[in-house]
């Protein structure tokens, strides 16, 4: 081999050593990956960014609220959210039954959690809803936006930065239809959110997702929120979760208001 | 009877645990009720608790408290048979706010001294 080809070839080995895996292609194999194996919790209450929350409670507790980098635009939509929830007139999403959840609301809710770790793709599998969200680790492009339409979840697709797990997502529909909330304070984003999403286990119980919100549409500057989750026994079952099967509380789609339905059927007088 | 109540001491929040339906209008007091199974719903999105109680008249009302996920409850060692049908008992409750009777589940204690849920926590009754 010639020096040329010697030093092309030394050139070559130095970038590709720079990337990260999953964004030249090459899979990261099993055994370098990390354990994330087990079930795991939300830690705190459902309020989205409890870093910026004011008032005591919980997210459908008047006077509980947070501060995203809102324009005016969003923040006075999110200031008329606050005020029928106050009033127990904004309903959580979650309560239509049949609909999933939305980016990043799928790491706020309660119930379990499992955090699937493979070569090719990352699932999040929440019991609640039930909701789950791939991450694409495989080392494919982003679609081109003009491809993406707007779903909850959008499209999500990631590499591996050591044991930290880093993942972009495009493609949510945000507040479109009304039905994708971050929480019951009625926070929302819009249909230009994109997010960065970095996972890692920062230590041997606590999953920690830090997210990174940019939204031109709705955000003056990027949101940075942070979910952790606990780790908890081993040998727990997980379930399937029908909301449809007993839900006693539809919303009065006439009102907002959320019902409460008697075991007969009817609403409660 | 006695040999399906199961012997539960949880810890359980009730807020956190009615975090995706209900919740809104509850009342952050406890009551306390007595009164009869009528029938336990170990049922998703989240179970229920359905109670014979007698008012001051006399007229049995049909109470209806709410609780977490089976999901979750049967983690937490809380399954169907933790309130058998015809079981009496002194439920705490958080009581809706418009007065219907609807509560949140906090608590039982059965005749014989068992309890379910978090019978001596602080927040108890009121």
């Amino acid at each position: 081999m010639s020096g040329i080809r010697l030093a092309a070839l030394g050139v070559v080995l130095v970038v590709a050593s720079g990337l990260s895996y999953g964004q030249n292609g090459a899979l990261t194999p099993f055994d370098k990956l990390p354990d994330w194996t087990g079930t795991w919790t939300m830690i705190g209450d459902t309020v989205f960014d409890a870093g910026t929350r004011v008032g005591k409670g919980n997210a459908w507790t008047p006077g509980v609220r947070e501060h995203p980098p809102y324009n005016d635009v969003y923040e006075k939509k999110y200031e008329e959210h606050l005020a029928l929830r106050d009033v127990y007139k904004f309903p959580d999403t979650n309560n239509f039954c049949g609909i999933p959840v939305n980016y990043p609301r799928m790491l706020n809710l309660p119930d379990a959690y499992e955090f699937v770790v493979r070569p090719d793709e990352f699932y999040i599998i929440a019991e609640n809803g039930e909701n789950a969200m791939r991450v694409y680790t495989d080392g494919r492009p982003m679609p081109k936006k003009e491809d993406m339409w707007g779903t909850y979840t959008g499209v999500s697709v990631g590499h591996w930065e050591g044991d930290t797990l880093v993942f972009e997502t495009a493609g949510l529909k945000g507040d479109r239809d009304n039905d994708a909330i971050l929480d019951r304070t009625g926070a929302v984003l819009s249909d230009a959110a994109h997010t960065t999403t970095r996972v890692r286990k920062i230590n041997d119980n606590t999953m920690q997702f830090v997210v990174t919100i940019e939204d031109p549409k709705a955000l003056t500057k990027p949101w940075v929120v942070t979910k952790q989750f606990r780790k908890q026994k081993p040998g727990l079952f997980l379930y399937d979760y029908g909301c449809a099967e007993n839900n006693r509380n539809p919303v009065d789609k006439a009102t907002g208001e959320v019902l409460t339905l008697g075991s007969d059927g009817k609403p409660i007088q | 009877m006695k040999s399906l109540r199961v012997v539960l001491l949880v810890m359980l929040a009730a807020a956190p645990v009615l975090a995706h339906h209900g919740g809104a209008e509850y009342d952050a007091k406890t009551i306390e009720l007595s009164g009869t199974v009528k029938e336990f719903q170990f049922t998703n999105p989240h179970s229920w608790i359905q109670v014979d109680v007698k008012d001051q008249s006399g007229k049995v009302v049909e109470w209806s408290l709410e609780w977490g996920s089976p999901n979750t409850l049967t983690r937490q060692g809380v399954h169907p048979s933790a309130f058998p049908v015809g079981a009496k008992a002194t439920f705490k409750v958080h009581p809706v706010k418009t007065g219907i009777p609807v509560g949140a589940f906090v608590a039982a204690k059965f005749e014989d001294g068992t309890t379910v849920g978090k019978w001596d926590s602080p927040g108890g009754s009121e």
